[in-house]
């Protein structure tokens, strides 16, 4: 059997065992069938080894050269590296869709394994019912507009252009898609879970408490995720830079920033009983915008407005998009007087009141965010005029918020519960205050200028010291143990944070960059650094030439920034290569060798501060993230669902 | 005054004269070439998707970058070479949204959000403030006293 047809042949199965299942766990709910749940676990099963199949045998053709396949022909080349022809799979619409299956599908059989013993349970049904609707639904694309094994009559001697070469020149792009999605959809359990509470009405804590390690997991996915794009992009595209506020970026951030809410309002749920509706909202919210990410970034609608109705994407994740905010705005609706909470919050000055206060800030920051992002899309639908939403105005809008944000970071981990006195804050604020202020002295004896960024590196310490504080009182306590546990592990986060934002300021206050034309022998100076290119030379590989400029840095080691040619892709792309140290960073890349002139090179060199901090942060709080899903302290077991309302009457 | 006190007292009096010292003194005073890579992130290379015209490597951008720089080097004001940008590449090349007229949308609808977010939040607490506190029943400290007694 070819590859397309045993790998239709396999989407078409996955999407025939999602919809069984959903029709399974219907008869279920129903109560039209005993003993579902064992069907439906096969049926788990059945769906996780169709999405396996369908990635095998798209690797098999992808390793193999089968230009049968037309997403092979398309983007699968006989000259790209071996890793890269695995990675392949991922550099592509349909191939993308495939991998977001698979872990899918993933996910729902661990949720069926995990919960097993609660096999009779509603709420789970309702929950794995979500599951299935959506697994359906991403089949269901595979098998319409976006089916990845397509036939193509290859003529004689036919090679593919292979994938974008500005995605098969760097280990990371083996890591960084693959990681995101394990985030992106680890949301949906939450979110089914979420659902399956809204439709049994047991909206108490028992999903909150049921899904809050796969939350945190998800989490922890979706920013190592996001830092390793941030991490490839600096290391690939040459600019110097890592983030910039492109809609794929912003894309990836939108959930990271109500799924960072999520994760904290959910503290005062457990703890209070409040916040019910905003809980649901939030993590709503967050599976929504991966789907509308996905869109907005996969149906080329924000090059232009038009590419949508070309794209055969577009459409089905829009309406997705739309069914599932109005039946989950349903739902709340339905069940609006069963939310309202209990209880109230004494004392903004409060931890609860910190967390609504967070709360309000990841609101704000992400519906700035989003607005931005699809501002271009709204300004051309009402006039027509076609406008730009970049870096000025995102810095401009959230760096306020991330100054705000730092200082809560600082003083919400010492705050108490319910109410917090003077005294109180002055004890427990005091050092941390003072790292702080020395943070700011500090940065001022090696140079540092500019209020914006002192105000960053002093609030910086400051949450650091409040993060630090706290994992020294606990691991005086508890030992070894007082590093895990949620609240453990999440302040080991929060110093990875401080890493990121200070690197953040300090690499963007402090960036300085120069273009050099030079030819051999020359040296050029810039932010104390010297550079002396001492000529250029050629190597061929398999799929590329490339054309490097060694470039002698401050007379120590020599780095080769280069240009590549990719004759098959028929595109040229810049390899930089990077000089770091712990304490600033020399991007150097080639912007061309000028025809005409012999051997000279016109150089570009980007010198910035601290970068290294940035991925020592993110893996910071990769780390944190394990630790937090350590069990800590033992708690009372929890029901893996939650129990009936009844259960919350005191026995006599 | 206690030690404490005088101890925050002298934090802030730190904090305050650093912010003030590195907000007064610029240090080194920004190089025509820092002026120009700093105009250049705020303008969106015309052919490139997603990268400004100091990040992206295509010779369009060298061009715009090299312009930017005559321009600096001219006393040219930013307004002036934005402007330029404008009429020459078209109002999408200006990553900065003008505050009139429709666009200016996105700068206003956030602002308005947080105020009602703000005005909201205020109302909440002051609702909870005036709520009484739950007050327990003869009832509910039965339930209590029964509950601990049971060994």
């Amino acid at each position: 059997m070819s590859n397309s047809a045993l790998g239709a042949a396999s989407v078409a199965l996955g999407l025939a065992a999602a919809v069984c299942a959903v029709v399974v766990v219907v008869l279920g709910l129903a109560g039209r069938r005993q003993g579902w749940f064992r069907e439906v676990r096969l049926l788990a099963w059945v769906m996780m080894a169709a999405a396996t199949a369908g990635v095998v045998v798209m690797e098999r053709a992808l390793i193999t050269r089968d230009f049968t396949v037309a997403f092979v022909a398309e983007h699968g080349s006989s000259q790209t590296p071996a890793l890269f022809n695995i990675a392949t799979l991922w550099s592509a619409l349909e191939g993308s869709i495939l991998l977001w299956t698979l872990v899918l599908c993933g996910y729902v059989l661990a949720v069926v394994l995990k919960f097993a013993a609660k096999g009779d349970d509603p709420m789970l049904a309702w929950a794995l019912l979500t599951l299935f609707v959506v697994a359906g639904f991403f089949f269901a694309l595979m098998v319409g507009p976006s089916a990845p094994f397509d036939r193509f009559a290859p003529p004689p001697g036919y090679d593919g252009p292979g994938p974008n070469p500005l995605l098969q020149n760097h280990i990371l792009m083996a890591f960084h898609p693959p990681i995101l999605y394990l985030g992106y959809v680890g949301f949906t359990v939450p979110f089914a879970f979420a659902i399956g509470a809204l439709c049994t009405g047991r909206v108490g804590e028992g999903w909150l408490l049921a899904t809050r390690r796969w939350t945190v997991m998800a989490w922890g996915y979706l920013t190592l995720g996001i830092v390793l794009g941030a991490w490839w992009s600096y290391e690939t595209l040459g600019w110097g830079g890592y983030w910039a506020w492109d809609p794929v970026e912003n894309a990836s951030f939108l959930p990271w920033l109500t799924g960072t809410a999520f994760i904290h309002s959910v503290m005062v749920q457990e703890r209070r009983g409040m916040l019910r509706v905003w809980n649901l909202s939030l993590v709503i919210s967050t599976f929504a915008l991966t789907i509308l990410g996905t869109f907005i970034t996969r149906s080329g609608v924000l090059q232009s407005v038009h590419a949508f109705v070309e794209s055969g994407i577009g459409p089905w994740l829009l309406t997705f998009f739309a069914v599932i905010v109005i039946v989950s705005l349903g739902l709340i609706g339905w069940r609006g007087d069963e939310l309202r909470a209990p209880g109230k919050i004494d004392s903004p000055v409060s931890r609860e009141g910190a967390f609504l206060a967070n709360n309000v800030l990841f609101a704000a920051f992400a519906f700035v965010v989003l607005l931005g992002t699809i501002f271009p899309l709204i300004v051309e639908a009402i006039d027509g005029r076609t406008i730009s939403v970049g870096n000025p105005y995102f810095e401009r809008m959230t760096m306020p918020i991330g100054f705000v944000l730092l200082f809560l970071m600082a003083i919400a981990p010492v705050l108490p519960w319910r109410k917090a006195s003077g005294e109180v804050l002055s004890d427990r604020l005091h050092w941390p205050a003072w790292i702080g202020a020395g943070a700011m002295v500090v940065a001022a004896f090696l140079g540092a200028r500019g209020w914006s960024p002192m105000l960053a590196f002093g609030l910086g310490g400051f949450a650091g010291g409040a993060a630090l504080r706290q994992v020294v009182l606990a691991t005086r306590r508890q030992g070894w143990r007082g590093l895990v546990g949620r609240t453990n592990g999440g302040m080991v986060v929060h110093l990875g944070v401080v890493l990121i934002a200070v690197a953040f300021a300090a690499s963007n206050a402090y960036v300085r960059q120069g273009e050099f034309t030079m030819a051999v022998g020359d040296s050029a100076q810039i932010s104390g650094h010297t550079l002396t290119y001492e000529g250029s030379h050629v190597t061929e590989h398999t799929n590329r030439t490339e054309k490097s400029a060694r470039v002698l840095v401050d007379d120590v080691k020599i780095y080769e920034p280069a240009i590549a040619q990719y004759p098959f892709a028929g595109r040229t792309i810049g390899i930089p290569s990077v000089r770091s140290t712990w304490t600033d960073d020399i991007a150097l890349s080639v912007l061309t060798f000028p025809e005409g002139s012999d051997d000279t090179v016109v150089l570009r060199a980007t010198v910035q501060p601290l970068i290294v901090w940035l991925w020592v942060g993110g893996l910071v709080m990769a780390a944190g993230t394990l630790l937090a899903v350590v069990p800590g302290k033992r708690r009372r077991p929890t029901a893996a669902t939650s129990a009936p309302p009844v259960s919350h009457e005191v026995p006599v | 005054m206690s030690r404490r006190l005088l101890s925050w007292l002298a934090l802030a009096a730190v904090s305050l004269s650093m912010l003030v010292f590195a907000a007064v003194d610029d240090g080194a005073p920004a190089t025509n070439a820092d002026k120009a890579y700093a105009l250049a992130t705020d303008f969106a290379c015309p052919v490139c998707q997603g990268q400004s015209v100091a990040e992206s490597d295509v010779p369009v951008a060298r061009t715009i970058r090299r312009e930017i720089r005559v321009w600096v080097d001219e006393g040219r004001t930013d307004a002036f070479i934005r402007a330029q940008l404008v009429a020459n590449f078209g109002e999408d090349i200006d990553y900065t949204p003008a505050a009139s007229g429709v666009t200016s949308l996105v700068w206003i609808l956030p602002v308005v959000a947080g105020a009602v977010a703000v005005g909201g939040l205020t109302v909440v607490f002051r609702r909870w403030r005036d709520e009484p506190d739950l007050t327990a029943s003869a009832d509910d400290e039965a339930v209590v006293a029964a509950a601990r007694s049971r060994p």
